[in-house]
C-alpha cells in the first residue's frame, strides 16, 4: 500500500515537472528547437483527438485528417476573406468540423466499425476535392496564403493550450459516466445498449468532440504555416500517423497519445528527410508488431509490468 | 455520345466487378475488411508490367502468373499473419491489414519509384467500330476476361468440394467444423482466392490505366463502394455494383467534371448507407 501510494506521488511529481518544462521551454529555446517542440505538441493533440474517438469507442477513423483540414481551411478563409481575428476563426473552424462529423456519423456509425472506417476514407478524399473545386474561396490547387505572423512563441503556447484542453477531455472521458458508457460500447456494443446506454448518440457526441479537437489544431496549424494546400491539409499520411501514434502509445489512455506522438515524431524527425519510404515501412512494421504482440500499446505494457511487481490496488488494500 | 459514355462505363465496370468480388469474398467468409486489397491490385499490375517490359510477354499471358503468385502470397499471409487475430475485435484486423498495406506500398516505392508506367502492347490502339460507337478491342477483351474470372470463381464455389466448404464456413463456422471442415485452411484458401482474382483484375487494369506503387488506395475505395452498393459478401451484387460504379464514373467524368468523382462517390455511399445499408438487393451482411 505504501509503495503504491509512493508510485502515485512520484507520477504526479513527474507530471508536474513535465508541465513546468513545457511552460518554460520557449525561454530556453528558439528557432529549430521551438519549431520541433511545437510540432510534437501538434502531434500529441492530433493523436489525442483520434484517441478520443477510436480509443474510447473502438471506431477506427481512416479519414480523421478531414477534420484537421476542415479546421485549417475554415480558419484560413475566415481570416483572409472575412477578416476575422485568429481566435474566433479557429473556434469557428473547430465547430464546423464538429458539425460535419455529427452529420457524417449519422449513417456511418449505425453500422459495424469497418463500414465507418472506410466510409471515412472516402469522406476525407471527398472533402479534399470539395476544397479543390471551391477554388473561388479556397484558392483550389494553388493554395491559400494567410496573413503572416511570425511570433513562434505564440504558436508554441497556443498549441500547448490546445494539447492541455485535449488531455483534460481525455481525462474526463476516463472518469465520467459518459466515458464509462463509451468504454462499454467498445467492449460490447450490444450489452451496452441493453444496459440502457444510448450507444448511438454517445458515439456521435464522442465523434463530434474528437473532430472539434482536430479542427482546432488544424486552425492553429493554418495560422502557423501561413500557407495551405488541399494536398497538405487533407494528406492521408496525417491520418496514418495519428492512428499509429495513438495505438503505439496505448489507445484509450491519457498518456498513450503523448508517449506515442513524442516517440514517433522524434523518429520521424531523424528519418523522414532522408529516408521517407523506409520510415513508412518501419511505421508499418510497428503497426503489425503492436497488433500482434502489444495490442494495448506502450502504456498497457508498462502498467502490466507495474501491476505484476506491485499488485493491483484492490488486492493490496 | 451518351451511348458511348455508358459503354465505356460498362467496359471498365467489368474489371471493377472482378476486384470487388475478391474483396466481398474475403469479407463474406473471414468477416474482415481487408485494407491490403488495393495492394493486391497494384502487385498484379506490376507483375504484368514487368513481364511485358522485361521479357516482352503479352499482357494477357501474364494473367496466370499474377493468379498463382498472389494465390501463394495470399495463402501465406492469411495462414501465418492475419489468422492470428481472426478472433480478435475487428479493429485489430483493420489495423493489421493497414500496417501490411503501408509496408507493401513503401517497399514498392523503393523498388519501382513513384513513376507512372503503362503497359502498351501493339494492338492497344485497335478499335472495333459499330456505327458511331468505338470499342477499343483491349477494353472489350479485358472486360471479358474479368467476367470470365468472376464466372470461374462462382463455378468453383458452387461445384467443387473446397468451394462448398468455403460457402459452408461463411454460413456457419462451427457448423462447417462439425462436418470436418478445417476453418483455418478454408480461411487461407479463401484469402488466397480473393487475392488471386484481385491480382488478375490488377493485371487487366494495367492495360488501360497507369501503374504506380500508390495506385491501390483508390481501388480500395472503389471496392468498398461497390460492395456497399451490391451488398457486403454478396458476389452477384458485387458484379452489379461494379457496373454501377463504372457507369457512374463515366457519366460524372464526361458530363460534370472528373474532379467531382470522389464527391459523387461519397454522396452515393452516404445515401446508400442511410437508405439501403445491405445493398440494393438487401442481401448484404450488416451485423
Amino acid at each position: 500500500m505504501n509503495r503504491k501510494s509512493g508510485i502515485v506521488v512520484s507520477w504526479w511529481a513527474l507530471a508536474l515537472f513535465l508541465v513546468i518544462v513545457a511552460l518554460l521551454a520557449p525561454v530556453f529555446m528558439s528557432g529549430y528547437a521551438l519549431r520541433f517542440c511545437t510540432f510534437v505538441l501538434m502531434w500529441i493533440g492530433l493523436a489525442g483527438s483520434l484517441n478520443l474517438l477510436t480509443g474510447y469507442t473502438g471506431y477506427l477513423d481512416f479519414g480523421h485528417v478531414a477534420f484537421f483540414g476542415t479546421g485549417s481551411y475554415v480558419t484560413g478563409v475566415l481570416m483572409l476573406k472575412v477578416g476575422l481575428p485568429f481566435f474566433p476563426a479557429m473556434f469557428t473552424g473547430a465547430v464546423v468540423a464538429a458539425l460535419i462529423a455529427y452529420l457524417v456519423g449519422i449513417p456511418t456509425m449505425r453500422l459495424k466499425g469497418a463500414y465507418f472506417a472506410i466510409a471515412m476514407l472516402a469522406f476525407a478524399e471527398a472533402m479534399k476535392h470539395v476544397v479543390l473545386e471551391l477554388d473561388g474561396i479556397t484558392g483550389g490547387g494553388n493554395g491559400l496564403s494567410l496573413p503572416i505572423y511570425t511570433n513562434y512563441t505564440f504558436f508554441y503556447y497556443t498549441m500547448l493550450a490546445a494539447v492541455a484542453f485535449t488531455i483534460a477531455i481525455t481525462y474526463w472521458f476516463g472518469r465520467s459516466k459518459f466515458g464509462y458508457a463509451l468504454k462499454a460500447i467498445r467492449e460490447d456494443e450490444l450489452a451496452a445498449d441493453v444496459s440502457g446506454v444510448n450507444t448511438f448518440s454517445c458515439k456521435l457526441i464522442a465523434f463530434a468532440i474528437s473532430a472539434f479537437v482536430a479542427g482546432m489544431i488544424g486552425g492553429i496549424y493554418a495560422y502557423w504555416m501561413t500557407f495551405l494546400t488541399p494536398d497538405d491539409s487533407f494528406n492521408v499520411l496525417l491520418t496514418v500517423r495519428m492512428i499509429i501514434m495513438a495505438f503505439l502509445g496505448g489507445a484509450g489512455t491519457v498518456l498513450g497519445p503523448i508517449i506515442g506522438a513524442t516517440f514517433l515524431a522524434s523518429i520521424e524527425e531523424i528519418l523522414w528527410a532522408s529516408f521517407a519510404y523506409t520510415y513508412l515501412i518501419i511505421v508499418g512494421i510497428i503497426v503489425v508488431i503492436v497488433v500482434l504482440y502489444i495490442p494495448r500499446g506502450i502504456v498497457g505494457l508498462i502498467s502490466e509490468k507495474l501491476i505484476k511487481r506491485y499488485g493491483k490496488g484492490r488486492k493490496s488494500a | 455520345m451518351l451511348l458511348q459514355v455508358l459503354l465505356n462505363g460498362i467496359l471498365i465496370g467489368g474489371i471493377y466487378a472482378s476486384f470487388a468480388v475478391g474483396f466481398s469474398l474475403i469479407f463474406g467468409v473471414l468477416r474482415i475488411v481487408n485494407i491490403v486489397h488495393g495492394e493486391f491490385i497494384m502487385l498484379g499490375a506490376f507483375i504484368t508490367y514487368w513481364l511485358y517490359s522485361i521479357f516482352g510477354i503479352d499482357p494477357f499471358l501474364s494473367l496466370p502468373v499474377s493468379f498463382i503468385l498472389l494465390f501463394a502470397g495470399g495463402y501465406l499471409l492469411q495462414r501465418f499473419v492475419i489468422n492470428r487475430i481472426i478472433e480478435a475485435p475487428e479493429i485489430m484486423s483493420l489495423l493489421l491489414t493497414f500496417g501490411l498495406s503501408l509496408i507493401i506500398v513503401n517497399i514498392a516505392l523503393i523498388v519501382w519509384k513513384g513513376d507512372y508506367r503503362l503497359v502498351n502492347p501493339e494492338y492497344a490502339g485497335a478499335n472495333l467500330e459499330l456505327g458511331t460507337l468505338i470499342i477499343p478491342y483491349i477494353r472489350l477483351a479485358t472486360c471479358v476476361f474479368a467476367l470470365l474470372a468472376v464466372g470461374g470463381l462462382q463455378f468453383f464455389l458452387q461445384h467443387t468440394n473446397t468451394g462448398r466448404a468455403i460457402k459452408a464456413t461463411s454460413q456457419s463456422k462451427d457448423g462447417a467444423r462439425l462436418q470436418g471442415v478445417n476453418p483455418a485452411r478454408i480461411y487461407a484458401i479463401t484469402f488466397a482466392l480473393g487475392a488471386a482474382i484481385t491480382a488478375i483484375a490488377g493485371s487487366l487494369l494495367s492495360m488501360s490505366f497507369s501503374v504506380f506503387p500508390a495506385m491501390g488506395g483508390d481501388y480500395l475505395l472503389f471496392s468498398f463502394f461497390i460492395v456497399v452498393v451490391g451488398g457486403m459478401g454478396d458476389l452477384p451484387g458485387a458484379l452489379v455494383g461494379g457496373f454501377i460504379l463504372g457507369i457512374l464514373q463515366s457519366l460524372v467524368t464526361n458530363f460534370i467534371g472528373a474532379g467531382l468523382n470522389y464527391i459523387v462517390i461519397f454522396l452515393v455511399l452516404y445515401i446508400m448507407l442511410i437508405t439501403r445499408p445491405a445493398g440494393i438487393f438487401g442481401r448484404g451482411l450488416i451485423e
